[in-house]
């Protein structure tokens, strides 16, 4: 419907027409009575006319209010329930038949409205069969890639033109530092110079395949990381995507750091001794007996110099031992060793101490299964023994067989050899010299044995769970329309945070507190994996019996949660650039806002309400408390979950997806004309945008 | 041990001179005999040729390693009483534990105390220290 009454409701609209045909009638009333005395033309008659049109007049307005009454109750308000229902149907999914009682005086409207509901529910049924079949198919992919993805050792970012998170892998989350989270910006975490020359050099190279190395910082702990950035799509876009994969190198420049300075006292430590030998040796008599003072002084100087010598070698031989270089399971090992040797048709049993080691598992392998192969191609053995003893201090790893003894001088050759043809050029003095270990042939008891000390890293025990890594993303971010605001920014595609606090009481203007909160991140209508945000709040305030009894929080339970000023301050930033959205918003604002001093940020984001947002699709005179919303949209909120500020934000949060599509069905798709229709219904709080 | 009245015999092997010489001159204050080769392709000959009581042997020598001539002298049945004590730049605990596999009976690191080098060269002669 379009023209000037559009914006009214059906039952505005009826009171609107009854009320038009009571001054019509009133008017023509008033017109016919003023005619008829004026053609009667006699002065004294006018009393009679004038008490006649109020009877007329009032019997006629009271008949057409009458009316008005019945019509409101019996037509206009079943069917605006009747279109309400029909709409959560249509656009929510809601299920359930549609009650016609209240609209028996529409005729065959109610149960024709009835039929076409359970009609759509089939259809909707039948469709959403196929989907989910398509979904769980599609599903299943998903899975084996968000797997293979969460295993990668490198951090994995998908950024947007505008620097927002696309995607981020297990590893990058914990390489940020920071919990990272979907349409975010990239510098909240990472400093961003070198990112955005990397990009602006991409940008401008404009090749396809290019890629920009570079070291960047995280805002969080200072971490150094070496990072790779590849444009997404079409370099000549505008502003194009990136991916970035990085690798913390802290610890690599720390061991830099650690050897230059090593090197640095080396040098100074040594260059001191040697100007004064040479200054001794510069002076000495030739050919005469050795001055006793110079005897004593060069005595003093070559003591200090070797001193210093095996000091600064101990120390090297220290730092190099604790450099980081992997770690392997010995049975991983020696099972791997094996596994390579009967490869090659020769005979391998195995045996480890449950250990794990501090070394290069691969090179390990390879090294010892090259080996090997040479003692079988030279004619020392085909069957070997691999085991892996606990020494105490170290490991030793051991390549036994029963046969002639190997010459060092043969098992030095071949440690000059490379070890693999997938490492080209690593020898096996050079992954010898990596472990800062050494390996030789001993002759023992039960044959000879190849000795292989390593470095033990801890006792292994069983092999733990593995930790859920899981990779968050929402690609659609990437094709999201740049530069929006807010307010021109559609309903299906603003990043909310939808949050629910507990509390001590309802009045924060009377010291209550808050005891819990809890947030969920919609990202373009989807949940955001992962991103959940759920905290006890400690209030410095007992918490009344009788609100225990409601949300079940008590003090025990948050005497060593954080207080408001560090919880709210965690809620904050994740809720950074974010529509917050909570079921009677300004309950939680008040109680938010009261601590933005402590917290030190202000709670400015825009928000909705979804109390007003339910007033605006099924009209003011339904009730809108949490229950009968969720209720009336078909979502079921689990018992134990009510009260429970996760649980009472997922139902807010789901009551908010399923009115995004009813609100777009009547008109109101952006941020802005949501908020403008929110604000005609008069209770939004002017202060909460 | 040497037979009676004889003087111990100490073969050097070492290719760096002056150390070579501060070795000659400690074996000699000592009151041994004294020889040395200045590389590993020599020295096993030479062993075999004099069988000396002691071997001061360095690691690194050009063409063939202390630890290939120390594994050789084991292998040598007659060469069983031949005490080996090696001597190596870089002393770690690894190529400490390598020597004593191949076989020698001690091991030093350089630079090392002449006096603590006295000591380990009287315990392998059985001199006492």
């Amino acid at each position: 419907m379009t023209g000037p009454f559009a914006r009214f409701g059906l039952r505005i609209r009826v009171a609107l027409i009854f009320a038009g045909l009571a001054a019509g009638v009133l008017a023509m009333l008033g017109f016919g009575l003023w005619a008829g005395w004026h053609r009667l033309g006699m002065a004294g008659a006018a009393d009679g006319f004038v008490q006649g049109g109020l009877i007329a007049g009032f019997a006629a307005l009271g008949l057409i209010v009458w009316v008005w009454l019945l019509f409101d109750r019996n037509v206009a308000r079943p069917a605006e329930a009747l279109a309400a229902s029909l709409r959560a149907r249509a656009h929510a999914g809601a299920g359930g038949d549609i009650d016609t009682k209240p609209g028996r005086y529409l005729g065959d409207l109610a149960p024709a409205a009835a039929a076409a509901a359970a009609r759509l529910a089939e259809t909707q049924t039948a469709l959403a069969e196929a989907v989910a079949r398509e979904t769980t198919r599609l599903a299943d992919e998903n899975q084996r890639l968000e797997a293979l993805l969460s295993d990668v050792a490198a951090g994995v970012l998908l950024v947007s033109g505008q620097h927002l998170l696309v995607f981020y892998n297990g590893a990058a989350a914990d390489l940020l530092g920071a919990a990272p989270g979907l349409d975010r910006s990239l510098f909240d975490y990472l400093h961003e110079g070198p990112i955005r020359h990397a990009q602006e050099r991409l940008i401008s190279a404009g090749e396809a395949e290019a890629v920009s190395d570079i070291l960047c910082t995280t805002v969080a702990g200072a971490r150094v990381l070496s990072a790779r950035m590849r444009l997404l799509g079409d370099p000549g876009a505008v502003q194009p995507g990136y991916v970035l994969t990085f690798r913390d190198i802290t610890a690599d420049l720390a061991a830099d750091a650690e050897r230059e300075a090593l090197l640095t006292e080396t040098l100074d430590r040594l260059r001191r001794p040697a100007a004064a030998l040479a200054a001794i040796l510069g002076v000495l008599p030739e050919g005469e007996p050795l001055p006793p003072m110079m005897e004593a002084a060069l005595r003093d100087e070559v003591r200090a110099l070797s001193a210093d010598v095996t000091d600064l070698a101990r120390r090297h031989e220290a730092r190099h031992g604790a450099g980081w270089i992997g770690t392997a399971r010995a049975s991983d090992l020696v099972e791997g060793i094996a596994a390579r040797l009967m490869a090659a048709g020769l005979t391998a049993e195995a045996d480890a101490a449950p250990l794990i080691l501090r070394c290069n598992g691969f090179e390990v392998i390879a090294l010892l299964g090259r080996l090997g192969h040479a003692l079988a191609d030279a004619g020392f053995a085909r069957a070997f023994r691999v085991v892996l003893t606990d020494d105490g201090a170290g490991a030793t790893l051991h390549l036994a067989w029963q046969g002639a003894p190997l010459p060092i001088g043969q098992l030095d050759r071949w440690l000059d050899e490379g070890i693999d043809r997938g490492l080209p050029g690593i020898t096996g003095r050079a992954v010898l010299t990596a472990h800062a270990t050494d390996l030789w042939p001993e002759a023992t008891v039960h044959g000879q044995t190849l000795c292989l000390p390593l470095p033990v890293q801890r006792h292994a025990g069983p092999r733990p769970a593995p930790i859920a890594r899981a990779v968050v993303y929402d690609f659609d971010l990437l094709s999201r329309m740049s530069g929006a605001g807010v307010a021109d920014t559609r309903l299906a595609d603003l990043t909310a945070v939808v949050f629910d606090t507990e509390t001590t009481g309802l009045l924060p203007d009377q010291g209550d507190e808050i005891v819990q909160i809890a947030a969920i991140r919609i990202v373009n209508g989807r949940y955001a994996a992962g991103e959940v945000f759920d905290t006890l709040v400690n209030p410095a305030r007992p918490i009344p019996a009788r609100s225990s009894a409601v949300h079940g929080i008590t003090d025990a339970m948050v005497a060593a949660a954080p207080p408001i000023a560090i919880a709210g301050r965690d809620f904050h930033r994740f809720a950074q650039g974010a529509v917050l959205v909570a079921h009677n918003a300004p309950f939680d604002m008040a109680f938010l806002r009261r601590h933005e001093p402590a917290i030190g940020a202000p709670f400015d984001h825009p928000v909705l309400d979804t109390v007003l947002l339910s007033a605006v699709v099924f009209g003011q005179s339904a009730e809108h408390s949490l229950d009968a919303l969720t209720h009336r949209l078909g979502i079921t909120i689990p018992e134990e979950a009510r009260h429970t500020a996760i649980g009472d934000a997922r139902a807010t949060a789901e009551a908010f997806l399923r009115l995004i599509p009813m609100l777009d069905a009547r008109g109101f798709s952006t941020f802005g004309q949501v908020l403008a229709e929110v604000r005609r219904h008069g209770r939004l709080l002017k202060d909460l945008n | 041990m040497a037979e009676a009245g004889r003087r111990h015999r100490v073969l050097v092997v070492e290719d760096e001179d002056n150390i070579a010489i501060a070795l000659d001159y400690l074996i000699t204050r000592e009151g041994y005999d004294h020889d040395r080769v200045a590389n590993g392709a020599e020295a096993l000959a030479r062993i075999r040729d004099t069988h000396p009581d002691l071997v001061l042997l360095d690691v690194m020598l050009p063409e063939v390693s202390g630890y290939d001539i120390c594994q050789n002298v084991r292998l040598d049945p007659t060469l069983a009483d031949v005490k080996i004590l090696m001597m190596t730049a870089r002393g770690s605990a690894v190529e400490r534990r390598k020597g004593l596999a191949l076989g020698a009976d001690g091991f030093i690191s350089k630079p090392f105390e002449l006096k603590e080098l006295r000591q380990e060269v009287r315990r392998l002669l059985g001199d006492g220290a």
